[in-house]
């Protein structure tokens, strides 16, 4: 079923951010669960979206990349400095 | 000489010694010239030798605007005693298809990272990507600005992304080439964009593309979706040259093996006796090959360039799943598509494509390659998510990998046959 992009986007918005109050990072599979309706594909174009419009940031470790909400959770960055 | 400070480093020193040309000595001399970070990563080296452990931390936010890969963030955790090499991110390029270049090119990328990193390089990264090791945090943008608006070049794939797609030479130097490997590798790497620089899947996923049997990409050992060349009707085979071969006329392996004196060549010995499907004789002095059992194994072909040559109703094998693990063992893949013409704009294979990244996004674990996936949920499952008919060649040998079973649906009376009434027939 195709999900409105606007309301896919608000809903993991959400799901992310209530979820980064305990564990700032998350893989794709874990926006999945924002909207069981949506496919996998449109969760991760959605997602990468708000990564465009900062909404959203990337967290790389080489080997995978995890999303997380700007102003949770350490950075790496941070933790390192 | 520049103003730079070498540590005092006897393990990594010790490391010169040998009779093979050492990183050790490279990284100096490099160091020497100006590079403060090459000399502080040799002082961590020294460190870490001591200590036993390493002293590097991977991983953060650091990246190019929009993109989830392509820059392997990495820090010292021990950046007083090595300022230089704080922060020591590697950058991924995506590599030219066959990684063919010009002088003009690597002299370019060279001043450009001396400029913006470290000077070292890795070329190439086990996925094909060239590698730039060791930059500042604040470099990153203006690396990649300078990379795609002055060398015309991109980012390559790191994380839960596809990874940068690879190919052997193929028709650009190589007469064994049955498909146009340097066109479907810059295409699927054109098409799938997204995927490239964006994190999609529970891991990640690569393709790559050999040419021929031979598999010089290692496609088969290495990919999730490796695709190689082959030909679906018979071994060109030139008569007069196969009888220039017995007479000693050509030499054997276009030569390769001429360093040392083998003997008179002896088509039967090194040929037809070698053959892995035994389908091969000399009658009346002619070679005579029964196409149909042979298994493209190109032993016969790599032997007699030519006198033999692939068929010309050429296309690829597609298989799936190899993954060379650290933890597990490695896995090979496993044919899925015996023959498909790779032709552009190649909809039929990405049709495919398309079929498998849905269900390994939807059932896959964090993590989890394809190969894994296909092992855990079996390959049934997966041919019927691919649409693909099993078919006697997926199967190694009759019983021993039953990967392919009957569904209940498939077998008259389902299993609710009366196993009293089939005892009372058949003893047990
Ligand atoms: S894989 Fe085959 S076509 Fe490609 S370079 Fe090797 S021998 Fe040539
Ligand atoms: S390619 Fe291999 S299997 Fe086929 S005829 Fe030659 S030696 Fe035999």
């Amino acid at each position: 079923m195709a999900v409105n992009k606007e309301e896919l986007k608000q809903k993991i918005l959400e799901f992310a951010t209530k979820k980064a109050a305990h564990k700032s990072k998350m893989y794709i599979k874990d926006l999945y669960k924002a909207d069981p309706n949506a496919k996998p594909r449109e969760v991760k174009n959605a997602a990468n979206e708000l990564v465009r419009e900062g909404k959203l940031e990337f967290f790389s470790s080489g080997s995978t990349v995890m999303y997380g909400v700007p102003g949770f959770g350490k950075t790496t960055e941070e933790a390192f400095e | 000489m520049a103003d730079v400070k070498k540590h005092d480093t006897p393990m990594v020193d010790d490391l010169k010694k040998g009779p093979w040309p050492s990183f050790a000595d490279d990284i100096e001399e490099k160091g020497l010239s100006g590079k403060q970070e090459c000399l502080d990563l040799l002082g961590q080296l020294e460190l870490s030798f001591k200590h036993k452990e390493t002293h590097w931390k991977h991983g953060g936010i650091v990246g190019v605007f929009g993109y989830g890969g392509g820059v392997i963030g990495r820090y010292s955790d021990v950046p007083d005693m090595f300022p230089s090499i704080a922060h020591f991110h590697t950058i991924r390029v995506n590599q030219p298809a066959s990684k063919f270049y010009n002088s003009k090119f690597l002299r370019k990328l060279c001043d450009l990272w001396d400029h913006r990193g470290s000077g070292m390089t890795n070329f190439h990264g086990s996925t094909g990507d060239m590698v730039l090791l060791g930059t500042k945090t604040e470099e990153l943008e203006p690396v990649f600005y300078d990379l795609t608006h002055q060398m015309g070049c991109d980012l390559g794939g790191s994380g839960s992304n596809l990874r940068t797609p690879s190919c052997c030479v193929g028709k650009a130097r190589c007469e064994y080439a049955c498909i146009d490997t340097q066109e479907i590798c810059y295409d699927l790497t054109q098409t799938f964009q997204d995927e490239l620089h964006r994190p999609a899947f529970p891991y990640k996923f690569k393709f790559k593309v050999s040419g021929c049997p031979n598999d010089c990409v290692a496609a088969i050992a290495r990919s999730c979706c490796s695709i190689i060349g082959t030909w679906r009707d018979d071994i060109r085979i030139d008569q007069d040259a196969v009888k220039a071969y017995m007479a000693g006329e050509l030499k054997p392996n276009a030569g390769a093996h001429s360093d040392k004196d083998w003997g008179a060549f002896d088509i039967q010995k090194e040929v037809i006796d070698l053959c892995p499907s035994q389908c091969m004789k000399m009658e009346d002095g002619e070679l005579k090959i029964n196409n149909r059992e042979c298994v493209r194994c190109m032993h016969c072909i790599n032997t007699m360039p030519e006198a033999l040559r692939p068929g010309t109703d050429t296309g690829a094998t597609i298989l799936c799943g190899a993954k060379a693990p650290i933890l597990e063992g490695a896995q090979m893949s496993t044919l899925v598509i015996p023959f498909i013409k790779m032709e552009p704009p190649y909809d039929e294979f990405k049709d495919f494509v398309d079929k498998v990244w849905e269900w390994w996004m939807e059932e896959g674990k964090n993590r989890e390659r394809l190969g894994e996936l296909i092992q855990r949920k079996s390959l049934q499952e997966f041919l019927r998510i691919a649409e693909l008919k099993p078919i006697p060649q997926m199967v190694k040998e009759p019983r021993s990998n039953p990967y392919v079973f009957w569904g209940e649906d498939e077998v008259e009376g389902g299993w609710k046959r009366d196993v009293k009434a089939f005892r009372a027939r058949h003893a047990a």
